[in-house]
Formats: structure tokens, C-alpha cells, sequence
């Protein structure tokens, strides 16, 4: 096993890899900025380093700094968490020419998925199935006119570098191609420095569904039972679950044989997880994040791996220890994200003091977070306060477990999404399972003697 | 070395031992063809240890510190960056600064070394040099006071 990691994160995710190392018996070094002088991944690793001010660009993100942390303290691995710098291909070869093990697969391979139209054609050739839609980038209008012909409209128009919706633009008819070409085009070279954009057959009602893997360097790849996270604002997810309500089990194995065919081909290493999108009793391709992912822990708590700790021992060169049994998933498990959000003011980031933190507990609840009374919340990173993570035997007493426990959750300073949670968990078509999309977007949201509650528009 | 035998890992792993018990720099051992060679890394620092966390109520109290020497009209001079400081050009000569010296604002102080970088850390005020803060070849933090001036006086 590695002796010492660095965590090259803040927040929840770095805390979660520090208490993983710390069961492991690995020493942990913490990175932080001077905006998280107060924070507990500070505190709680073994040794702690500060890299930078406040702005990400000069902290977080800031590669030397954290090169330079970790030849100090002699660290011999670098865990990137999520977000930052994990899936920056040149932080991941610049680790690997200074000889620190990254965690995380191989730069090649951090590049070649970070590229979607790449990605998508990698999938292709792993007969993986992708949405209908051009091979490789469009580098006309005319070329998005032909898949047009092809495939049919509504047509997406993505950018190659892109996610979390930039760059993106839904296509009507094929008099609308031009305009959303050239706008595509125009906000993935502002937003990624890559105007390059790709086109699919555009999905309207669909799930987001995908597959988390881990493969080891000794030739073995797990593939879990599938997560849910339909439940999304603005390509944000909010709720994601596993397994997937009232999934077909044809389609369960389906989606879990294309990832193993997926990962083989790329000579995988680490965790990652691979995307589709699910409508009409069909399963799509349409990204792989190589990564550890946020709402890890719904997989964990339905198959007892600590997800994290199997990451170290591949990074170790050891073999994955995944049990058979591990693999069919043990219950039901929702995971509910808590931001610094205002649901009612349309979801205006918050900061500030968090005057009172009582998280709930309980059999089946689990709370990933770095809070804790008296934290002041920078206003300098992403506004994820905490994970509900409640696991129960089935969907039906996980639904009355995460009511409760949300109930329960008592912070105060700021204005959180704990109260859209109660209003999702009490939607019904929320659950009877299986929403698409579109299910945030279909709805306003009403305050109501101090709760939220979701309404359908009218249609 | 005979590229069908295996590597004697085993007496690697017993010169290291012996190499961090002695506290040496350096042990070489030949056999036959295998020649093992073993460097110590350069003295890493022992960073500040992380605090234990206060209390069980949670609310951080402030803990009073003592009276911080910048009150005491001290000026620090910190870290731009994370890296390993040095108090002379290079090895072997003489120090930049000394306790006592006067500088002038722009005079070199110090070199913070990153990522093979050398990066030369100058006074931001015209002052007496009151104190060095930090270990000489010790790594330094970003943000980390490395020298306490007192100004000139106006």
C-alpha cells in the first residue's frame, strides 16, 4: 500500500478520502487556500499544506502549488476528489513525470474521454450503443444538415469539451442548424478554449442512468448495479439513486455488459463510471467521467465497498477486493445533495456563518459533509454543504427514511435545498419512479406555511 | 546484471532500513555484477501538525493569542508561494540576510525554491531584519511569514 496521499480537493470530498486513508493506516496530507483556514479537511488530515488565496485559479487549481505540497511532505500519491484538477489530463502526466501516482486512470486515458466526440466514437467501437448523431466533431453546417437528414430532428448540437450544458443547443428543424451551429460553436471556444461540437438525435424524455466500475492493474473489472440520477436542475443533479426504480433487468445487465466492454477496451484503471441516458426501453452512451463521482456513496451503501479505499488499492497495485455477492445490489439507496442554495429565489447561492448543524442519524443514514456549527461558508467554491445518503430494504422505506431524516436536518445561517427535498419526496410521480429529465424543469415550485411544494404545469 | 534473476529487493529493502537508521547519506554495496546503490531524499521538514479539533459543542471559540508581533509595529514578509526556502544564493555561501541587517524595499531576502524554480523574495519595506521565521532548505507554505522587519521610521 502507499504510505502518504495528498488530497487535492476541499470540502466533503476531501474529507471522505482522508477518512479512507485513515482507515487504511495511510498517512494524508491536506491542500488548502487561505479562504479554508477553518475547514475540516485541514484539521483531519495527518499534515496540511497551504497552497494559495481564496480563487481556485491560484489554489485548487493551482499545479505547481500542489506539486510543490506534495514533494515537501512526501507524499506518493495525489487524490484528485472530484471536480479541481480531477480530470485535467495534463495534472495527471505532469504527476506522472514527477513520479507521484496519480489516482485516477492514465492521462492518455483522462484525455481521450474528456474528448466527448472521442469518447463517443471509443464507445462506438466497443459496440457500446450511442445516441444516433454524427461520427466524431461537425465541422460544418452542412455537416450537422446531413445527420439532420439521417437521424431525424430534434437534433443536440454538444461541444466536444464540453458538460454541464455549455455549448449546447437543441435543434428544431433544419432551419434552425445554422444559428445554433454557429452559437454552439462560439460559447464551447469561450467556455473550453475547443469550438469543436458534435450532434445527436435529441432525447426529450429520457433518464439519466450509469454504471460505476472499478478495474485494477492486474486485468479485473467490477461493474455495480446501476444509479438513477434523473432528479437534475440545469444539468445539476440533485438526487440520484440505486438501483434504478422499475428498470427492466434485461436493460440492468445490458447497461452493466456495455460498461465492462467499454472499460475493457481502455485499459481502465481506478473508478470511473460510465453514462447513458434510458427512454423508450433503449440505453445510450454519452459520456465516461474517469473519476470518483459524488453521489458514490449510493453504490457503496448498496454493496458494502468503500469505493474510495478500493481507488488506493488499485493506485497500490493491488487487486480489487469486490465480492460476487457485492454486485447485486443490497436495497435501496437515495442520496439527496444539501447546497447553499435558495430553492425559493431561484436557487441564489448562499455563504455565510452556519449558526446550527445538527445533521440527522439513525439506522440507514448516512451524512458526508464538512460542516459543523460556527463554519463560515466561502463564497469561493461550489455550494455543496452536505450528502443525505439513506439506505433501506426497499425503494418504498428508503422514500420514509429520507423524509424523516431530511426532516431532521437542522441548519441554519443560510438558506439551503433541504426543503425542495421534502417537496420531491412528496411529489407522486417522484415516487411511483422513474422520472425522466425533465421532471424539475415540468414543475414551479410554491411556498407553502413554510414547506415547498412541487406543482406540475399544466400542459 | 544477469536480466533473468530477480532484483534482490530484499537487501534493498535492509539498506534502506539501515540507511534511516544510521542517518548517513548514501550506502553502496557490490556483489559479483549487482552493484545496490542507496541515497537518503534531502531532510523534508516536518510540517506544523494539524490542530485537534476544539471542543464537542462545534462553535470554534477564539482562542486569545498571544499579542502578534505585527501589533508590535513588526512587519511580516510571506511566502508567495509553496516551496523550500533558502537564506543563500546557493549552497555554501553566505546568507542574503542576517538578524540585524538593514534592507532596503526590492533587496532580496530569501529564495523560495518550487518546482526547480528559484524564486527571490524581496522586502516590501525599507526595515531592520528582526527575525528569520523559517528553517533554512525547510519547506514553506504559501502565506507563511518568513521574516519579521521592523519599518523605518518616516
Amino acid at each position: 500500500m502507499i504510505g502518504k496521499v495528498l488530497v487535492a480537493n476541499r470540502g466533503e470530498v476531501a474529507l471522505r478520502v482522508i477518512r479512507a486513508c485513515r482507515e487504511l493506516g495511510v498517512r494524508s496530507v491536506a491542500v488548502y487556500s487561505t479562504a479554508d483556514r477553518d475547514s475540516l479537511h485541514h484539521e483531519l488530515a495527518d499534515e496540511s499544506v497551504c497552497i494559495g488565496p481564496p480563487p481556485a485559479a491560484s489554489s485548487y487549481l493551482n499545479v505547481p502549488a500542489i506539486i510543490s505540497a506534495a514533494e515537501l511532505t512526501g507524499a506518493d500519491a495525489v487524490h484528485p476528489g472530484y471536480g479541481f484538477l480531477a480530470e485535467n489530463a495534463r495534472f495527471a502526466e505532469i504527476c506522472e513525470r514527477v513520479g507521484l501516482a496519480f489516482v485516477g486512470p492514465a492521462s492518455g486515458t483522462i484525455a481521450r474521454m474528456g474528448d466527448k466526440a472521442e469518447a463517443r466514437e471509443a464507445a462506438a467501437e466497443a459496440g457500446v450503443p450511442v445516441t444516433p448523431g454524427s461520427d466524431g466533431p461537425c465541422e460544418s453546417v452542412e455537416a450537422v444538415k446531413r445527420v439532420g437528414a439521417e437521424v431525424g430532428y430534434p437534433l443536440v448540437i454538444k461541444a466536444s469539451a464540453g458538460g454541464g450544458g455549455k455549448g449546447m443547443r437543441v435543434v428544431e428543424e433544419e432551419a434552425g442548424v445554422e444559428a445554433a451551429y454557429l452559437g454552439a460553436s462560439r460559447e464551447a471556444g469561450a467556455n473550453f478554449g475547443d469550438g469543436s461540437v458534435y450532434v445527436e438525435k435529441y432525447l426529450e424524455r429520457l433518464r439519466h442512468v450509469e454504471v460505476q466500475v472499478l478495474a485494477d492493474s492486474h486485468g479485473e473489472t467490477v461493474t455495480f448495479p446501476e444509479r438513477d440520477c434523473s432528479v437534475q436542475r440545469r444539468y445539476q443533479k440533485l438526487i440520484e439513486e440505486s438501483p434504478a426504480p422499475a428498470l427492466p433487468e434485461d436493460v440492468r445487465k445490458g447497461l452493466m455488459a456495455a460498461s465492462a466492454d467499454l472499460v475493457g477496451s481502455l485499459g481502465y484503471e481506478g473508478a470511473g463510471t460510465v453514462e447513458f441516458v434510458y427512454a423508450e426501453g433503449e440505453f445510450y452512451f454519452i459520456e465516461m467521467n474517469t473519476r470518483l463521482q459524488v453521489e458514490h456513496p449510493v453504490t457503496e451503501m448498496v454493496s458494502g465497498i468503500d469505493i474510495v479505499a478500493e481507488q488506493l488499492k488499485v493506485v497500490s497495485g493491488e487487486r480489487l477486493e469486490v465480492p460476487e455477492e457485492a454486485l447485486s445490489p443490497d436495497g435501496h439507496a437515495i442520496e439527496f445533495r444539501i447546497n447553499a442554495e435558495d430553492p425559493r429565489r431561484n436557487f441564489l447561492p448562499q455563504a455565510g456563518l452556519v449558526e446550527v448543524y445538527n445533521p440527522p442519524g439513525g439506522p440507514g443514514v448516512r451524512v458526508d459533509s464538512h460542516l459543523y456549527a460556527g463554519y463560515r461558508v466561502p463564497p469561493h467554491y461550489d455550494s455543496l454543504l452536505a450528502k443525505l445518503i439513506v439506505h433501506a430494504r426497499d425503494r418504498e422505506a428508503s422514500m420514509r427514511r429520507g423524509l424523516r431524516a431530511l426532516d431532521e436536518f437542522a441548519v441554519s445561517g443560510m438558506e439551503t435545498t433541504l426543503p425542495l427535498h421534502l417537496a420531491v419526496l412528496e411529489d407522486e410521480e417522484f415516487r411511483r419512479g422513474g422520472v425522466t429529465t425533465r421532471f424539475l424543469a415540468d414543475r414551479e415550485l410554491e411556498s407553502e406555511g413554510g414547506r415547498l411544494r412541487l406543482v406540475q404545469h399544466v400542459s | 546484471m544477469d536480466e533473468n534473476r530477480p532484483l534482490p529487493l530484499g537487501e534493498v529493502e535492509q539498506l534502506v532500513e539501515l540507511l534511516r537508521e544510521s542517518g548517513i547519506g548514501e550506502i553502496r554495496v557490490r556483489q559479483g555484477e549487482t552493484e545496490i546503490s542507496v541515497k537518503a531524499r534531502p531532510e523534508i521538514p516536518a510540517m506544523p501538525p494539524a490542530h485537534q479539533i476544539m471542543g464537542t459543542q462545534g462553535v470554534s471559540e477564539v482562542v486569545e493569542s498571544e499579542p502578534s508581533p505585527e501589533m508590535d509595529g513588526l512587519h511580516a514578509v510571506r511566502s508567495p508561494v509553496v516551496g523550500t526556502f533558502y537564506r543563500a544564493p546557493a549552497p555554501g555561501e553566505e546568507a542574503y540576510v542576517e538578524v540585524g541587517d538593514a534592507v532596503s524595499a526590492g533587496q532580496t531576502l530569501c529564495i523560495v525554491e518550487a518546482m526547480k524554480l528559484m524564486n527571490e523574495i524581496v522586502a516590501d519595506v525599507s526595515g531592520e531584519v528582526v527575525e528569520v521565521l523559517a528553517e533554512n532548505a525547510g519547506g514553506v507554505e504559501y502565506d507563511q511569514p518568513l521574516f519579521y522587519l521592523r519599518p523605518d521610521a518616516r
